[in-house]
């Protein structure tokens, strides 16, 4: 039951076409990424030539080319912060479809009259959101290798691949968190409206205000992949950087950055430390959308509104 | 028109956008990170005072005829707020004008308000006015909490001349965030289901605030190495201007790029008044005004489009929510 849940779900988003622009979407950013990433590494190897040119007219000796020690991924960079800034929020809004297009056609009243129990709805639904979000990582992931071999003009390596591939699968469960707490806020508000702005409020709260808080990251300095190292020696941040295991959003950019080697190297158990709140955060969520799907009463029809 | 019905609307508007629970926890949002940006920002700044101070002390005590101005610019430590105005600020508009048109369809008093003698300029103009009215409060309340911190966490007052640069600041906020919101009106009272108005505003506001400046600062060459890099170079600012001389193109479309998001002209209004930026700290008003004048035109000028289009749209929207028969 949890599949025909699953499909039906998937099924009502492609009849709506919201399939194709949450997943256009996706593909569009990575497509976005690939190109700024190529457009900026090649203005800045000409720029790099250029400064060389000037130095030496002065008699002056050039520093070695910053840019060739940045691997072969970070061409990526970008899409570490589309993950966090578009992919999130095109999340909340599959996870909040995927509750409110049920309780405002009616479904909802009439699925429970079948051999179906709230906790195997719950899992199709989750499921379904998991299988668009999915299908969104597998294509951008593609994307990503087509951007690569066309800069690069070389297939990526295995071990890069694996790198790719282990960033999308990690980036697909960060953006089940939000697609989760998309559904969370619609089933405890009961308001399409209300659902939709609490979630925003959340995601506001975990990608900006978190981050300021805990590392003193300004909103600008949450949507650039490449950031100086911020001072946080204040007592304030001796006291709130505790918390930074928490800040999800940073977590994520993090653990990400060293998956795809824009970051320096740290050992992989302490990627592995900086997933593990994501993963708690996952599975929270689901608890919590089970539980409140048991309670919600799918007999009142949500006008929209 | 009449002005007392004008009136009567935009109180009406003003206590409803009080009542909703959401706007209020939005608000509360942007309130408790302001202050947390000014704390953080200040606490650094009142050592940087002190240092300040006992070298005057100790400079004064040696004789010294003349000694060297504060190099501090207490203002810059609203950068963190302002840029939440920018973010945070424009998603609460945003929600107060989807809010605005659903809370009327919804409750199915759009069309007893068009049965009575109020022509669609006097609900447009009202709803309006009450809107400016709490996006004002708002900002108002941003700036006081934001002055007050700096003075109290940073043990800097603030001059008469810095209260006129941030009172430009904050009017201009008021004025950005008005054009969210009539954005959010206009998208909301077209769309048959509110909601539908309501992502395709979040998706303007994602694409303007987001997505556009991002595209500018990442594509900016000096911010692809931590510390930037035309000083892990070794090149200063001429030899810099020297050197992107040669990519006019690439530089031309990305600051393109970034002049279409009037949140970036707002962002360097505000920054320019409040001496976010080092190269506009010693000009006066003037100077500033002189400097930044293109960009206050774009802040002026959405907003004033977005409005023009806010009437147009509420003067024909649907009266009824999406699902109610007629």
């Amino acid at each position: 039951m949890i599949a025909t849940v699953a499909s039906h779900q998937v099924l009502a988003l492609r009849r709506r076409r919201v399939l194709g622009v949450l997943v256009g979407s996706l593909v569009g950013v990575t497509v976005l990424a690939g190109i700024l990433g190529w457009a900026s590494h090649r203005t800045i190897i000409g720029v790099y030539d250029e400064s060389v040119k000037l130095l030496a007219a002065r008699g002056l000796g050039a520093p070695p080319n910053p840019f060739l020690l940045k691997p072969v991924l970070s061409l990526l960079s970008n899409m570490v912060i589309y993950v966090t800034m578009i992919g999130a929020l095109v999340a909340l809004v599959l996870g909040h479809l995927t509750v409110a297009e049920d309780d405002t056609t009616g479904i909802g009243r009439l699925v429970f009259s079948r051999r179906l129990t709230r906790p195997q709805y719950a899992a199709g639904k989750i499921a379904a959101s998991g299988l668009v979000l999915g299908a969104s990582m597998l294509a951008c992931a593609a994307v990503s290798v087509a951007a690569l071999l066309i800069v690069n003009r070389a297939f990526p390596s295995v071990g890069d691949i694996g790198r790719l591939g282990l960033f999308f699968g990690f980036s697909w469960l960060y953006l089940m968190v939000f697609a989760l707490i998309g559904m969370v806020t619609l089933l405890i508000t009961g308001r399409r409206s209300l659902g939709l702005l609490s979630a925003m409020g959340v995601w506001l709260v975990v990608t900006f205000a978190v981050p300021q808080f805990t590392s003193g990251l300004r909103p600008s300095q949450s949507l650039n992949p490449i950031v100086d190292p911020i001072s946080t020696t204040q007592t304030f941040f001796r006291i709130t950087r505790r918390a930074r295991p928490l800040s999800i959003a940073e977590q994520f950019k993090e653990a990400s950055a060293r998956m795809i080697r824009t970051a320096p190297t740290e050992p992989t158990t302490d990627t592995i430390i900086r997933a593990l709140p994501i993963a708690a955060a996952f599975l929270l969520l689901c608890a919590i959308t089970v539980r409140l799907v048991q309670r919600h009463d799918f007999s009142r029809s949500n006008s929209g509104e | 028109m009449n002005s007392q019905r004008s009136l009567t609307l935009a109180k009406h508007e003003y206590r409803a956008a009080l009542r909703s629970r959401i706007l209020v926890a939005l608000l509360g949002i942007l309130i408790v990170v302001t202050i947390g940006s000014v704390y953080i920002a200040s606490v650094t700044h009142r050592s940087q005072v002190a240092d300040y101070q006992a070298y005057a002390a100790a400079a004064q005590a040696s004789g010294l005829a003349k000694i060297a101005p504060s190099p501090l610019a207490p203002m810059s430590l609203l950068r963190g707020g302002f840029e939440y105005l920018q973010i945070v600020g424009a998603v609460i508009a945003i929600a107060l004008g989807f809010l605005s048109v659903s809370r009327e369809r919804s409750n199915r008093t759009l069309a007893l308000l068009r049965s009575r003698p109020i022509s669609a300029g006097e609900l447009a103009s009202g709803t309006l006015l009450g809107a400016v009215a709490i996006i004002a409060t708002l900002v108002a309340t941003t700036a006081v909490v934001g002055v007050v911190c700096i003075g109290m966490i940073g043990n800097d007052w603030l001059s008469p001349q810095e209260y006129l640069q941030l009172l430009l600041a904050y009017c201009a906020a008021v004025i950005y965030m008005t054009g969210f919101y009539a954005l959010s009106v206009y998208t909301t009272a077209k769309a048959k289901a509110a909601t539908n108005g309501l992502f395709i505003a979040l998706c303007v506001w994602l694409v303007i605030v987001l997505v556009f400046p991002q595209i500018g600062d990442t594509l900016d060459s000096d911010n692809q190495v931590p510390g930037g890099l035309f000083k892990a170079i070794g090149l200063n600012r001429a030899d810099e201007t020297t050197v992107l001389s040669h990519f006019s193109i690439f530089e031309t479309t990305r600051t393109r790029i970034e002049y279409v998001s009037f949140a970036q002209h707002f962002q360097r209004f505000a920054f320019a008044m409040a001496d976010v930026k080092e190269r506009y700290r010693p000009l006066g008003l003037g100077g500033l005004m002189a400097r930044v004048w293109t960009d206050l035109a774009w802040v002026l000028a959405w907003p004033i489009l977005l409005i023009s289009g806010q009437r147009h749209a509420l003067r024909n929207q649907p009266t009824i929510p999406e699902g109610a028969s007629s």
